[in-house]
């Protein structure tokens, strides 16, 4: 599929990963080329150690490629410094993790508006997005509670909530159920189609589960550090 | 067996930056308290060695208050093993303008040879010591380029007297002394004809039988002897420990520091290495490992630090204690040789304290990781126990208030107990107040920071409350700096209380030497005198005893009786402290008879204030009302009265001592000394002679100021410790802040804040902290000591800057560290 450069969120272009294993070098990823156009809900799926997820934080700037680039927006991000790189954490980009990484002695709200706080910003001027957020996710009642005080299902909440509350241009989510039961991993499903749905967010998703890949629109396959 | 050993040693091996600072630890802990041990030992050695020095190994000295005592007069005792009878005599020797005193004594070689037998440098025997020969002790010999067969010339009575120099001695035995000047050792006949005693000595020495002790030596020459005769002992052992004990204090203090910092530097790495190694726990235990098994396993590594610790620890520490006390002999003003005592048990102490601290410290979280249920171990399910602040702030806040009362409330005989608890107790307390405490400030902070240093500032803050990691940093560095503040302290009091005895005394110089009243008055009239003080002396010829009491034996002999023209000048010449306020019987002092005694003096007689008293010189008696006691460490004067009754009760009529204040002390001393001449005399200003007694305090506390830089150094190892374990625990937060988008400036700028500001919250419980610790220090030595200490506000201040420096200094191992992050490893894997 072709699509023009304004509606591309994300583009990888012949992306190689090496890893150094003692005197062994193994290649996770080989070539790959894609773009993830803006509103679009890609899932990529594929067997463990297929290099799926090494694909998701490279495309996300969380590391960096062996060869090849990757565009956001339409600027080359694989050189990018750590400063530039950082401020592009904080307003371009929202990633949600398996383990949702919650900052544990900084309660919901904090951890909501953290990227916001490293950006400069005065919480006092977001306390509207903060409230409208806690309340798409469904939190609004756990604002004042620490992490440890929250359900898995909770605390990825609240970890969607920090990913979106910049309202960043794609949102990378790397098993977002993977550590939580089906009920509770079919209401974060609900969740992230409903913000692609209602506010066109652009979502990229690693994922073990065919249930949960159903709920995108595209779904991309990685075996042995390709694309199928 | 073979393979536990082989994991614990691959542990070692792998954690080396971990490993390097807990050895690091126990060995600084290890040295330190082994050089504590040890310079006890060494000060007492040379304290008696000092102490010594003319009576050798006699223990007991007998005397007559007329001067005069022969060998007839000891009876034939089994239990002396040995006497000598000592000759004494002054001379004065004239160099370049400066004369300097000279003792002269004299005894009989081959006794002398029994109980102090002086050594040659050469390695010769002394022979043929008889005529006008002499022996000089090389410390002044090499002073003044005098050398064997040399004529050498002394002042004796005002005449010249010239020796053949027959051999250079070494500086000790009879020749060490305390003051300035040198003693000189005569053939007997030769001191005899010079000072004109031919029948006696002024003293014999004696020495018990082996098997004998001092005391009963005494006890028995005491009541052999005839009336009359003064029975002393040598040395005053308890005096001696008490000495050493004084000037050892503070290194003491450093073990207690250092070792309260080991325990928490162990502690809190084997809170970490447990969590650390928690899925290997987890394996042991899935395979079979018993919670015993799991604990012995990680104690025996433990040990293996402490063992490690003090293997090296030890010998560091003999080295360091050869140092600064071959240091300490050189620049000490007399010169002496200070042994090098290391004791077993010393060694033994040591090594058990090294291994005991690594073992108990580590001992709590490996109890509390062993006995984790095995399920959560496997699964990795483990959650960190929190405990509330409810428990612990009003815990901490109990623990310090008794802390603070116990030993204001306990008995005297109670306060050294008393005063262990509270130190301990006030460091324990702190310890559960500070992470209260932290929470407090680091709230402030927020608003502070969020002001002046924006939303990383007040981040920075925030990240601080219910941290556990910055309040273990916290508590590291206020013990490190209290430590350091507590130790300077009370070095800085042991300095100037051993080395200004005159402190809060108003005299600014003395003469000791016999006064005319037309000496006195050429003083007197010196340009910029202010205030002169003359006094008569009588040294061990006043007895005092109750007027019932007519037997002599339970009257005491007064070693020094001063009269006084004007008390008001003499209480603050010496800085007089009276025991209760100034008694009113003073306004009586010159008019009645009334008498001042020394606290001392009040317990060895028996008496009260108020008791009416007999004073004797065995002529004439009279009765005097005690009008009241006091303690000075500015004069060791037994009893005061008003000089007209010296005058008219004991005939005196020459002085024997003054003090002064001049405007210029320096130039009156000069003339006083002019006035002198050729008599012999002992005239310092209070400046020479605070100079004279800092050179030796001075060297012997030098160790100790060398010591606090080890203690910075353990701080310091402590600190970077604690960052490090920081980091490691908090790599996956900082890796979480960084996904959200923390650049490694803005790490840096967080770490930065952090650091400043646990530094900060340190130093002020440091300073709080350790301002208690001396308040309960010298709560406990007050009952003995009469001075208050001096608390610079400059070495609070300048110790918690130190500590804000360290702090700052060991963020730059985890901002480097962070630099290198590699993000997706930290971040992925819980």
């Amino acid at each position: 599929m072709k699509t023009s450069t304004e509606c591309i969120a994300v583009e990888g272009r012949h992306i190689s990963k090496d890893f150094q294993l003692g005197n062994n070098t193994t290649k996770v990823l080989r070539d790959i080329s894609l773009q993830i156009t803006r509103g679009e809900f890609v899932s990529i799926m594929g067997p463990s150690g297929s290099g799926k997820s090494t694909l998701l934080y490279i495309l996300g700037g969380l590391d960096t490629p062996t060869a090849g680039s990757v565009l956001l927006n339409g600027m080359d991000i694989s050189h990018f410094s750590d400063e530039k790189m950082s401020r592009l954490r904080r307003q371009k980009i929202g990633f949600v993790f398996q383990f949702y990484n919650l900052i544990p002695n900084l309660n919901v709200e904090e951890n909501i508006l953290l990227p916001l706080l490293l950006d400069g910003k005065k919480a006092a001027d977001y306390q509207d997005s903060l409230s409208q957020m806690l309340e798409t996710v469904g939190l609004s009642d756990r604002r004042r509670h620490k992490p440890r005080e929250l359900s898995g299902g909770q605390q990825q909440r609240a970890a969607i909530a920090r990913a979106l509350i910049g309202k960043p241009e794609i949102l990378f989510a790397d098993e977002p159920t993977g550590n939580l039961d089906s009920k509770t991993g079919e209401e974060i499903m609900t969740l992230l189609r409903k913000i692609n749905a209602q506010q066109g967010q652009t979502i990229l998703m690693v994922t073990h589960s065919s249930k949960a890949a159903a709920s995108s629109t595209r779904t991309i396959t990685v075996q042995d550090g390709r694309l199928l | 067996m073979k393979i536990i050993l082989k994991y614990i040693i691959t542990n070692l091996k792998e954690r080396r930056l971990r490993t390097a600072v807990m050895l690091l630890s126990i060995f600084l802990s290890a040295m330190l308290l082994f050089v504590s041990f040890s310079i006890g030992a060494s000060y007492e050695s040379a304290q008696r060695k000092m102490a010594r020095g003319m009576a050798g190994s006699a223990a007991v000295s007998v005397s007559s208050p007329d001067g005069s005592v022969t060998s007839d007069d000891i009876p034939d005792l089994s239990s002396i093993g040995a006497a000598v009878g000592i000759l004494k005599g002054a001379a004065l020797y004239h160099e370049n303008g400066y004369y300097e005193t000279i003792d002269l004594i004299a005894a009989d070689l081959s006794s002398l040879n029994k109980i102090n037998p002086p050594r040659l440098t050469d390695g010769g025997e002394i022979s043929g010591f008889e005529g006008n020969r002499i022996l000089l002790p090389d410390r002044f010999t090499s002073k003044y380029g005098i050398q064997k067969g040399d004529d050498f010339t002394l002042l004796i009575e005002g005449s010249p007297v010239t020796f053949e120099v027959a051999g250079i001695a070494a500086y000790d035995t009879v020749f060490l002394r305390h003051t300035r000047g040198a003693t000189a050792l005569l053939p007997v006949k030769t001191l005899a004809g010079l000072t004109g005693q031919t029948d006696g000595y002024h003293e014999i020495l004696t020495a018990p039988a082996d098997g004998v002790s001092a005391d009963l030596l005494k006890e028995e020459l005491s009541a052999a002897l005839p009336d009359g005769l003064l029975v002393t002992e040598t040395v005053n052992e308890a005096q001696i420990a008490a000495d050493a004990r004084q000037k050892s204090m503070p290194f003491f203090l450093i073990s207690f520091f250092s070792l309260t910092m080991s325990v928490f530097i162990i502690y809190s790495s084997y809170k970490v290495i447990t969590l650390d190694r928690l899925p290997i726990i987890g394996t042991f235990r899935s395979i079979g490992a018993a919670q015993k098994t799991v604990t012995r396993i990680l104690l025996a590594e433990s040990m293996l630090y402490g063992m490690l610790g003090g293997l090296i620890g030890i010998p560091a520490g003999a080295a360091i204690l050869r140092l600064i006390l071959q240091g300490m002999g050189q620049s000490l003003s007399q010169g002496i040789e200070i042994p090098v005592i290391i004791s077993p048990a010393g060694i033994l102490s040591a090594f058990a304290v090294a291994v005991l601290v690594s073992l108990l410290s580590a001992w709590l979280p490996i109890r509390r990781a062993s006995r984790l249920p095995v399920k959560e171990v496997v699964l990795g399910t483990v959650k960190e126990a929190r405990s509330s602040h409810r428990l612990t702030a009003p815990g901490g806040a109990l623990l310090f208030v008794i802390s603070i009362l116990l030993p204001r409330a306990v008995t005297e005989e109670l306060l050294y107990p008393a005063g262990g608890f509270s130190l301990l107790g006030l460091i324990a307390s702190a310890i559960l107040f500070v992470p209260f405490f932290t929470n407090l400030c680091a709230r402030g902070m927020e608003h502070v920071y969020g002001v002046f240093l924006g939303n990383e500032g007040r981040l920075a803050a925030r990240n601080m409350r219910d941290n556990r990691n910055t309040t273990q940093n916290i508590t590291l560095l206020f013990i490190s700096i209290s430590a350091i503040i507590a130790i300077q302290t009370v070095g800085d009091f042991v300095t100037a209380y051993v080395g200004d005895v005159f402190n809060g005394a108003e005299l600014e110089g003395f003469a000791d030497g016999p006064m005319d009243s037309a000496f006195v008055e050429q003083v007197q009239n010196m340009e910029g005198m202010e205030k002169l003080l003359p006094l008569y002396v009588f040294k061990n010829s006043i007895r005092a005893g109750k007027p019932e009491d007519t037997e002599q034996e339970n009257s005491i002999i007064l070693t020094r009786l001063e009269g006084c023209d004007n008390p008001d000048w003499y209480f603050s010449m010496f800085a007089l402290h009276f025991t209760k306020e100034k008694p009113p019987e003073i306004s009586l002092f010159q008019s009645e008879r009334t008498v001042l005694l020394s606290e001392s003096c009040m317990e060895r007689g028996g008496f009260s204030t108020g008791d009416t008293i007999t004073l004797t010189d065995g002529n004439s008696s009279y009765n005097y009302i005690i009008a009241g006691s006091f303690k000075s460490r500015a004069t060791d004067v037994e009893a005061v009265i008003s000089s007209q009754w010296a005058e008219a009760d004991f005939g005196a009529s020459s002085y024997g001592f003054l003090a002064y204040t001049a405007s210029d002390p320096e130039a009156v001393m000069v003339q006083i000394r002019s006035l002198f001449g050729d008599i012999s005399n002992w005239s310092r200003t209070v400046e020479e002679f605070n100079t004279d007694a800092l050179t030796t305090v001075g060297a012997f506390l030098q160790p100790m100021h060398s010591m606090t830089y080890f203690i910075l150094l353990l701080a310091a190892a402590g600190v970077v410790n604690n960052l490090l374990i920081n980091y490691m625990q908090k790599r996956r937060i900082t890796a979480m802040y960084k996904s959200a988008g923390l650049s490694n400036r803005q790490n840096m700028k967080m770490t930065l804040i952090e650091g400043f500001s646990s530094g900060l919250i340190g130093a002020v419980i440091a300073i709080a902290i350790s301002f208690l610790e001396i308040q309960t220090i010298f709560l406990v030595a007050g009952p003995k000591i009469s001075m208050s200490p001096n608390l610079e506000a400059s070495a609070f201040l300048r110790a918690g800057l130190m500590g804000i420096g360290i702090t700052l200094l060991g963020s730059a191992v985890p901002i480097l560290k962070n630099r290198r992050m590699k993000l997706v490893e930290e971040i992925k894997f819980e």
